[in-house]
């Protein structure tokens, strides 16, 4: 048998504080004190708050910074200026591929964010997905109503970025290796000036594709507007080659 | 425990099905012990020959220190041409031809150890005369009354087949606990087969005779309890002797009582076990749930279990969770009663009191379980609302200290929350107030 309870107090308890003879049915409540417990969700949302708020405070240096330059206006030596802006501000952030999603939503939803500027934006992601530490990233952003412009800008070797949406003007550009898939359709200028890699449009690209590019594969599941001059590499069109080759002409119209 | 032990190792072969805090028990032991130890009554169901009759008699000979025949002639078999005069008492015909009325009093009426056998083979309107027995100890013939100021009640009933009724809803209400005494398994069984000496060890001729006679004898039945007793610690002494177990004397039984009745309900079993009772009786649209009441389409409180049940949860509902929570606390030597006791006995104190909606009933009945369907049901309720209770326990204490504070005349507003306890406490503090 069990030792000596005798200094509990009675089960059903005693007495009454309130004098008016109606047993306070909350009583042995009384000594109980409030403390927060923190469930596991509320850890993973405020750490990912966090990681949110760095990824922010970056872009908006980004934009302060590069403000007056009007990197907007695309020159490449203002987007090579403000990718090493980006760059440094990206490098000092521990982030995940779900973050960077998670801010190309948040541009378009939150107040905390001043401007929207589909270039730097673009600028800004790219260093992110570059430099993240997952091999491939997926972006599911068909949801967003702005396309994004320079996504994808010098994605390096080994890097697989897949966009579910489509995706801006620019894209892709300056490719160094990566492997860059867009679900959805792309607008004008499409890996510019990029080196190696592949470029998977599925479907629709806009005008002046492949201007300059040096290297490297596009490859497009729908129709191509229109070819740019093109130095190396090559372009296909529903898997058929239409550059180099005598089908299409640069800008052709059709 | 070493009872349990003793039983479990020599009377009753069964596997464990249930796990408390690390330990695993049978439940049919389990809770049998605690109804003899709390004066609980229970109700045994499972398939014919699968030993509810009898683990009830093991515990009750063991806690009560009554030989098996005395609980053989005292058992009540539930039948259709079952009789008040056999229930409970009957005329003294001696004395009635010399135009005297007394009552002769049934050894059920009068043994602290009350086995109803097949209880759901009496006809329904023949259940209601045990009611009031069954319920207070009170048993009535004639114009004479006697009172068990100390028994406890083991009803058993098989499922369902040509013979059975169903047991009234008043009745079943007063069990505490449902439990199912369940095929051991197939090896399990085939040493059942082997042993048919465990009948015998818990036997004693001469005490039993004895007991009869004292039973039997013409005395007021106040007078036969100190008696009754005597024999019984003779035969508990002889069971010590014999098989190295103590059966319980009254004063070991009422020093138990009071050690459980000391043994509190921490903060954690007192909020959940509210958190459940609110679940269980609430409705916003008509007051409280009522068995002839449908809920109200678009409902907000759609996801608690209020929408998925029929009744309305019973003043003894709680009565039971409490007691029987302090009997496994006592027994699991723990010093208050936390919240894995009031879940651990729950399921058992809830499966036979829900009237589950047809909906909840097809959905689920052909799920994969261990256990027969309504105590499955009852278990699956408390995993849910464990899992609302871990996420809103700091909550709904704070709303029930906020609560204490308004009552004792602080001016706080109570605490707002979805779950309908908050709208209970609302409930208390408004007519308090008013």
């Amino acid at each position: 048998m069990k030792g000596n309870l005798s200094t509990k107090k009675g089960f059903t308890g005693t007495h009454d504080k309130d004098n008016r003879g109606i047993r306070n049915p909350f009583e042995e409540f009384d000594t109980f004190t409030f403390h927060k417990t923190q469930i596991p969700l509320d850890q993973i949302i405020e750490s990912t708050e966090v990681v949110m708020d760095q990824i922010r405070r970056g872009y908006e240096k980004l934009l302060e910074e590069e403000a007056k330059e009007l990197v907007w206006m695309v020159q490449y030596n203002t987007i090579i200026k403000a990718y090493e802006v980006a760059e440094k501000h990206v490098r000092e952030i521990d982030y995940s591929a779900e973050d960077i999603e998670d801010f190309c939503f948040a541009l378009e939803n939150t107040q905390k964010i001043p401007y929207f500027i589909p270039g730097p934006a673009g600028l800004y992601i790219s260093a992110l997905c570059n430099y993240a530490k997952e091999e491939e990233i997926l972006l599911k952003l068909s949801e967003l109503k702005t396309e994004i412009n320079l996504i994808g800008f010098r994605l390096p070797k080994g890097k697989r970025l897949v966009i579910e949406g489509d995706a801006g003007d620019f894209t892709g550009i300056g490719l160094e290796g990566g492997e860059l898939v867009v679900e959805g359709n792309t607008k004008n200028w499409t890996g510019a000036g990029m080196r190696s890699g592949k470029i998977l449009i599925k479907k629709n690209i806009g005008l002046h594709t492949g201007e300059w590019m040096m290297g490297g594969e596009i490859y497009v599941g729908g129709r191509i507007r229109g070819l740019g001059n093109i130095v190396e590499g090559k372009v296909f069109e529903r898997e058929k080659l239409v550059y180099p080759g005598k089908a299409r002409h640069p800008n052709l119209y059709y | 425990m070493e009872l349990y032990q003793f039983i479990h190792d020599h009377l009753y072969f069964n596997r464990p099905d249930l796990e408390i805090k690390g330990e695993r028990f049978n439940s049919t032991i389990l809770f049998s012990l605690l109804t003899g130890l709390k004066k609980g009554k229970e109700l045994i169901i499972g398939e014919p020959g699968l030993g509810k009759t009898t683990s009830a008699e093991f515990v009750c000979s063991l806690i009560y220190q009554f030989p098996l025949g005395v609980i053989w002639g005292s058992e009540v078999s539930g039948h259709p041409e079952q009789t008040e005069e056999k229930i409970v008492g009957r005329p003294d015909l001696g004395k009635l031809n010399r135009g005297e009325e007394d009552v002769v009093w049934t050894n059920f009426s009068q043994i602290p150890t009350k086995i109803v056998d097949e209880i759901n083979r009496l006809p329904e309107t023949k259940q209601s005369m045990i009611l009031d027995g069954v319920d207070r100890g009170n048993w009535e013939y004639l114009n004479e009354m006697i009172i068990n100021e100390e028994y406890c009640l083991f009803a058993t009933a098989n499922y369902q087949d040509g013979g059975t009724n169903t047991i009234i809803a008043p009745l079943v209400d007063r069990f505490d606990v449902m439990v199912e005494s369940r095929y051991p398994g197939a090896n399990l069984s085939f040493l059942i087969g082997k042993s048919n000496r465990k009948d015998h060890i818990l036997r004693h001729v001469k005490y039993e005779k004895e007991l009869h006679r004292i039973f039997n004898a013409k005395t007021p039945y106040e007078k036969k309890i100190p008696l009754v007793e005597e024999v019984c610690n003779s035969f508990g002494e002889y069971i010590h002797e014999t098989l190295g177990v103590k059966p319980l004397q009254k004063r070991d039984r009422q020093q138990i009582r009071l050690e459980m009745d000391d043994t509190d309900l921490d903060q954690d079993a007192s909020a959940f076990t509210r958190m459940l009772l609110a679940e269980l009786s609430f409705c916003d649209r008509y007051g409280q749930k009522r068995s002839l009441e449908n809920c109200e389409e678009g409902c907000h409180y759609t996801g608690y279990l209020c929408h998925e049940i029929k009744n309305c949860a019973s003043n003894r509902l709680p009565i039971s969770i409490k007691q029987y929570g302090q009997a496994l606390a006592w027994l699991l030597e723990d010093s208050e009663v936390d919240i894995e006791h009031v879940k651990s006995v729950i399921p058992y104190t809830l499966a036979h009191r829900t009237q589950w909606k047809d909906e909840i009933v097809s959905q689920r009945e052909r799920s994969k379980r261990d256990d027969p369907f309504p105590i499955f049901l009852a278990k699956e309720a408390v995993k849910t609302v464990s899992q609302r209770y871990r996420e809103q326990s700091e909550h709904l204490k704070d709303a029930l200290a906020v609560g204490s504070k308004i009552f004792q005349g602080e001016s706080l507003e109570p605490l707002e929350g979805d779950h309908p306890l908050y709208a209970e406490i609302k409930k208390d503090l408004s007519t308090q107030r008013s």
